[in-house]
């Protein structure tokens, strides 16, 4: 395969169903002459899925279109089969944690999160305020007024808000932005959690190794488009034109790059560091020659490591595609 | 799950979405800014009683002054602007920051958002502007009410500071600049334009209110004897509740959110 990730990357369809937590049907939206979504069609199940792209992709815009705040210029936007945009009802089961810092600054945490409560249409108002605020860890301050906070204190706060009827569909936009690496663990552990419960969980962050750790799967926008969508491995083995970077450390680096290079998968090999790099096209028929080659030449392989395929890669990568 | 699937009574649920309502509204709206602003709408008139009650004899017939006084300064003045304050503040505010967010994001429905909002700000402007006017009335007067014309602005301007509200709330979800664009309506199709074209006097709230004063007080003034009915001032004033809550829920569930993300 020679085609880039974009290309080669299988989109998928949507299916509006009152199972499907979140699809989008050829959603476009623009502001004016600004297109800042575009045709995009995806689903998100339960799990915890990345959304990621660089600044003015779309990202929150999307999100927005996902918790009704703003309306398709084209294409339908589904939430457990329902319109978000259309139908108040669609909000039982969505919670949205927005980017910015808004929050009514008079009004103390415990209030703000009982009004949610209140407005959400909860049967238990003080047990459900109570319970999302210990959930966030702000119990010891709920009393204080929101607009004294710092800025992680903020974002819990948000996140109570937005968890306070135990939602089904959980968006977050830039979640960890002003969170000490406590609270950022804290947040991690219950967006795993909420996802483990069943919900679908969407965040949208440029903190590519809390995405890594988190997402069972990524959205990567690019200029309004959808650009790939899936398990981040999966996605750098289909970019076949950008060849896969191998470390390997064996008994003897130099007969070991002199039988790997006469592989038409390996495209070079370097040695440096006391280490064997290869770049190959075909990451997997490559793992298959290793073996083979190293036992004719009688070579002991200690380690083999894939060196681009982190998250990090795998979005440099798209994003210069 | 979502626990808001269990039910609950409607009534219990309408009366705590309304108290939700009403305490995001009261965060929002009452600033230390906006209540220094209230208190000068609220003291000026007074401040002129007070001046005319200390000249004593000297001052004049009473009726004469507090008529005037209303209608220059009450009329014109301070119920509109108490009103434009009252209306937009929250709306504004919450669009502009991106807290508006926190509302149309739940399952209340929007035109009980509205309702509550301009049940609110009507309340806190009627009473607003009824104690400027009975309180200069009694300032300037005493216990006495000649001719009945202090109770007959106290309830024109309760009422006329309400069908502000209401209308300046709409304003608020209409546009970014609901300050300029409420102005703008006082003193430019008010102050200007009905002036000019007596025919829209019959779309003037100012009108309105001089309408229903005249109809409860024997005392008249030039501008208070050619207003339209208060027939037609009672139609006028349900007529821009109806096509503000329409206009508001509508504009509701297509918010405009400056802040919610990049």
């Amino acid at each position: 395969m020679t085609a880039t990730a974009t290309a080669s990357v299988p989109r998928e369809k949507s299916e509006p169903s009152a199972d499907v937590p979140l699809s989008f049907s050829n959603v476009s939206h623009w502001y004016g002459e600004v297109v800042a979504v575009n045709d995009i069609t995806a689903t998100v199940n339960a799990g915890i899925t990345g959304l990621l792209g660089p600044n003015g992709a779309g990202k929150s815009t999307l999100l927005q279109l996902a918790a009704g705040l703003q309306s398709p210029s084209n294409g339908e936007v589904l939430v457990y089969g329902k319109s978000p945009a259309d139908r108040t009802s669609a909000y039982v089961d969505i919670g949205l944690v927005p980017e910015h810092e808004a929050l009514p600054g008079n009004m103390s945490a415990h209030a703000f999160v009982a009004a949610r409560a209140a407005l959400l249409g909860l049967p238990d108002i003080k047990e459900a305020t109570a319970k999302a605020l210990a959930t966030v860890e702000l119990d010891n301050v709920a009393h204080r007024r929101v607009g004294g906070f710092s800025k992680g204190m903020k974002q819990r706060a948000k996140l109570a808000a937005a968890l306070v009827h135990d939602p089904r569909l959980v968006l977050l936009d830039e979640p960890f932005n002003g969170l000490d690496p406590r609270q950022r663990v804290h947040m991690m552990r219950l967006l795993e959690a909420r996802a483990d419960s069943g919900a679908a969980v969407i965040l949208s962050s440029h903190i590519l190794e809390e995405i890594e750790g988190l997402a069972s799967r990524i959205l990567v926008m690019i200029a309004g488009r959808l650009a790939a969508t899936g398990d981040y491995r999966a996605l750098r083995r289909l970019m076949t034109d950008r060849p896969h970077t191998v470390h390997l450390r064996s008994s003897n680096d130099r007969a070991l790059a002199a039988e790997l290079v006469a592989h038409p998968s390996v495209v070079g090999v370097e040695i440096a560091f006391d280490m064997l790099m290869v770049r190959a096209t075909d990451y997997a028929a490559f793992a298959r020659a290793v073996g083979p080659a190293a036992q004719r030449k009688n070579i002991s392989v200690f380690e083999i490591k894939a060196a681009d395929e982190s998250l990090e890669h795998v979005f440099a990568y798209l994003v210069a595609n | 799950m979502s626990q808001v699937r269990e039910a609950k009574p409607h009534s219990v649920r309408w009366i705590a979405s309304a108290r939700a309502i009403v305490h995001l509204t009261w965060a929002r709206t009452i600033t230390p800014m906006l209540l220094c602003g209230m208190a000068a709408l609220v003291l000026l008139p007074m401040l002129f009683a007070l001046v005319f009650a200390a000249s004593g004899p000297l001052s004049g017939d009473p009726v004469t002054f507090l008529v005037d006084r209303y209608d220059q300064l009450v009329v014109r003045i301070a119920v509109p602007i108490l009103a434009l304050l009252l209306g937009t503040s929250a709306f504004a505010a919450e669009s502009n920051d991106g807290t508006l967010m926190y509302l149309v994001t739940s399952t209340t429905p929007r035109w009980w958002i509205v309702l509550v909002r301009m049940v609110f700000a009507a309340s806190i402007a009627a009473a607003l502007s009824a104690l400027a006017v009975w309180g200069s009335g009694r300032i300037a007067t005493g216990s006495s009410d000649p001719l009945g014309v202090v109770s007959a602005f106290t309830a024109a301007s309760a009422f006329g500071a309400a069908v502000y509200a209401v209308a300046f709330t709409a304003v608020a979800l209409i546009t970014r600049r609901a300050l300029v664009g409420g102005m703008a309506y006082v003193l430019v199709w008010e102050g200007v334009l009905s002036g000019t074209f007596p025919a829209l006097n019959f779309l003037s709230v100012r009108e309105w209110m001089l309408a229903i004063a005249a109809s409860m007080t024997e005392a008249t003034s030039k501008t208070m004897a050619t207003g339209p009915t208060t027939r037609a001032a009672y139609i006028g004033a349900v007529a821009v509740t109806v096509i503000s809550i329409f206009i508001a829920t509508q504009r509701l569930a297509r918010p405009r959110l400056s802040k919610t993300g990049s």
